[in-house]
């Protein structure tokens, strides 16, 4: 078996299995921690539309503090754009995506997402220069939230390089891709990479339970 | 009016003389650590799981703190003052616990020791945290787990401890019990001013402080009159007046529970339909959101704030207002706990332009508000005292750009620590509260 044909057989089927399983593991997990219902008088009593209403609005800072984060902010929206537009719309992608889910959908012209990737990697770079030099980001800052950039870094990185077939043969660069995404895959449900679960239900109880105090989070 | 109210200066002096130094529980480091664990894991529900799992540690909150805003200090970052809870939440509690354990240190009696200070000085509870974050987090409320865990451990700070102590042993806080109510109400009857005490039914059960008997008599007389104005058939009993609970302010629920249950017997047993709540921030947020959730069951009233009852008075015509011609400008600086954790941030507004002042808002306002710097009991702490001076000077500069003639505000706590900051850095803007400014504008 070659490198290339673990990385995309066993070893994707492995990674894929662990990142549902401890995903759900997590979440199920935490849910089951339960919590007392709130017996108070509520001041408003729509409460899912609260909930619905923080998802949205905790997407961008409220006036009095945008520009103290607006470095976070910009580079935030940032990233993730370009993370999902080199993700969701390259081609290759999209065939992989289709082998799994069934359907597909249009992509997206390979230079733009050589341009998106670039953006992406170079963001990424930035907030890690950030988190190891800002005082406070560098001073709360644990192994997981330097992992958890690294294992996403990587990927992009030997994308960029599987691409453009730069360094090596093209088999052993899309090989090494495939694995550092599988090691991507597997790091999921054990970091904070989870946010992408676990930020519309962490806004969605914040809007409900401020909303039920009638103040809008 | 004049209701002998204790000075400022001699109020100080009172938490100077509060010891440093009472002996805590005489517990082991081992117990110490126990009991902080336990107490953790009593409050880590699944809200607060969903918190811990989706924190993306991006110090961002640090930027709302005042308290890292005056210092520039990254301990004071919210995030970091939950730390411990985190560790033990990943230790203990997590789905992932079996991983996370090999890779996160154990808390220790260092630790607690540590985040006393984190936890109980630089942190006033007021969630502007809570409003900055991405994620929607609810830090304030893993803070106030930490005061949980801390008072299971007996970390709570020696001056909180007495205050809480008597509150619980005696029924009385700063030495203010039955017997001063009843001649602060004989006082403010030679003046006219009639204060019904002790009835045995009535609609609406009225709470102060002893902060307001102490220190602002004025602004309990005003809600006197500010009753008696508007018809209402109501009592203040002095078995259970004080709003004031000190359980929660130490993260103690047993203390906590015993002053709400006080508060909740009395108001049921005279058939109060309302417990109105006098200029009291933590003291609305406790028996507004937290005191059917402790008894267990819903209360048998309502429970409204202050500026709530006014706002509502007005507008059904049971309170008519000077309307002031002069220009006059004020600021209003929302109690947090009114406002961004009660839903209390329009009525004070509405009572204010009612009476015809211009109301000036700070930069920062209503949910975002600064915090005076001295709240959750943070104001009697000797320890905390160059911290709060800070957080202070951020809230007065606010102020100041404002241009108002005036602050007023619709919490004694707040109050005080608004003018101990003035006193210190000799500013002159006036603090006066929302009740007092009403009753001295009451129509005839």
């Amino acid at each position: 078996m070659t490198l290339l044909e673990f990385a995309s057989g066993p070893g994707l089927q492995w990674a894929l299995w662990i990142f549902v399983f401890g995903i759900t593991w997590r979440v199920v997990g935490a849910v089951f921690l339960l919590s007392r219902k709130d017996i108070s008088k509520p001041r408003h009593t729509n409460t899912i539309s609260a909930g619905l209403g923080a998802v949205w609005s905790r997407s961008s800072p409220a006036r009095a503090f945008e520009k103290k984060i607006r470095f976070q902010h910009v580079t935030g929206y940032a990233w993730h754009f370009a993370l999902f537009i080199s993700v969701l719309f390259f081609a290759p992608h999209i065939l992989f995506f289709e082998s799994v889910l069934g359907f597909s959908w249009p992509h997206l012209p390979n230079t733009i997402i050589l341009i998106t990737a670039i953006v992406a990697t170079a963001v990424l770079i930035a907030l890690l220069i950030r988190r190891a030099t800002h005082p406070v980001q560098r001073f709360i800052s644990n192994a997981d939230d330097y992992i958890s950039i690294f294992v996403v870094l990587v990927p992009l990185v030997t994308g960029i390089l599987a691409f453009t077939h730069f360094g090596a043969r093209y088999e052993t660069l899309l090989a090494v891709h495939l694995l550092s995404v599988e090691v991507m895959l597997i790091w999921f449900p054990f970091g904070k990479l989870m946010h992408m679960i676990m930020t519309i239900p962490a806004r969605f109880q914040a809007g409900t339970a401020f909303g039920r105090r009638g103040v809008k989070a | 009016m004049n209701t002998e109210a204790m000075s400022l200066q001699d109020f100080r002096g009172k938490l100077r003389e509060m010891s440093v130094d009472t002996p805590g529980r005489d517990l082991t480091d081992e117990d110490r650590v126990r009991r902080a664990k336990k107490a953790f894991a009593q409050k880590l529900n699944g809200h607060r799981a969903v918190d811990m799992d989706t924190c993306l540690q991006c110090g961002m909150c640090a930027e709302a703190c005042h308290f890292y805003e005056a210092t520039q200090d990254e301990r004071y970052a919210p995030v970091y003052k939950f730390r411990p809870l985190r560790r033990f939440y990943r230790r203990e509690m997590s789905p992932m616990r079996w991983f996370y354990r090999a890779f996160t240190r154990d808390i220790t009696v260092a630790d607690l020791k540590e985040w006393q200070h984190l936890v109980y000085d630089a942190c006033t509870g007021c969630g502007r945290c809570d409003m900055i974050c991405p994620m929607g987090i609810k830090i304030s409320a893993a803070i106030r787990v930490m005061r949980h865990g801390l008072a299971g451990a007996g970390f709570v700070p020696s001056e909180m401890r007495i205050i809480r102590d008597e509150q619980r042993d005696k029924n009385t806080l700063f030495g203010v019990g039955a017997e001063q109510l009843r001649a602060l109400v004989e006082r403010l009857g030679a003046q006219g001013i009639n204060v019904p005490l002790d009835r045995e039914q009535a609609d609406v059960m009225l709470l102060t402080t002893a902060i307001e008997v102490l220190l602002f008599p004025d602004a309990f007389a005003a809600t006197a009159k500010i009753l008696n104005k508007a018809g209402a058939n109501w009592t203040i009993r002095s078995d259970a007046f004080e709003a004031a609970n000190v359980g929660i302010i130490t993260g103690d629920d047993p203390t906590m529970i015993l002053a709400i249950k006080r508060i909740v017997e009395k108001a049921s047993a005279i058939g109060a339909k309302t417990v109105l709540m006098p200029e009291s921030g933590h003291a609305y947020q406790t028996l507004r959101w937290e005191g059917a959730n402790e008894m267990g069951e819903p209360l048998s009233f309502d429970v409204i704030s202050i500026p709530e009852f006014v706002a509502a008075e007005i507008k059904a015509g049971r309170l008519n207002l000077k309307t002031q011609t002069n220009g006059a400008s004020v600021t209003y600086h929302d109690p947090c706990r009114l406002s961004r954790k009660g839903g209390v941030t329009q009525q004070p507004r509405d009572v204010l332009t009612a009476m015809g002042l211009e109301v000036r808002e700070t930069a920062s306002n209503r949910r975002e508000n600064y915090c005076c710097g001295g709240g959750c009991g943070e104001f009697v702490l000797k320890s905390a005292a160059d911290l709060r001076q800070k957080a202070f000077e951020i809230k007065k500069h606010e102020i100041d750009e404002t241009g108002a003639d005036a602050v007023v505000t619709g919490c004694s706590n707040c109050r005080v620590n608004l003018m101990i900051g003035a006193d210190n850095s000799g500013w002159r803007t006036p603090v006066t509260s929302l009740v007092e400014t009403v009753a001295a504008n009451l129509a005839d």
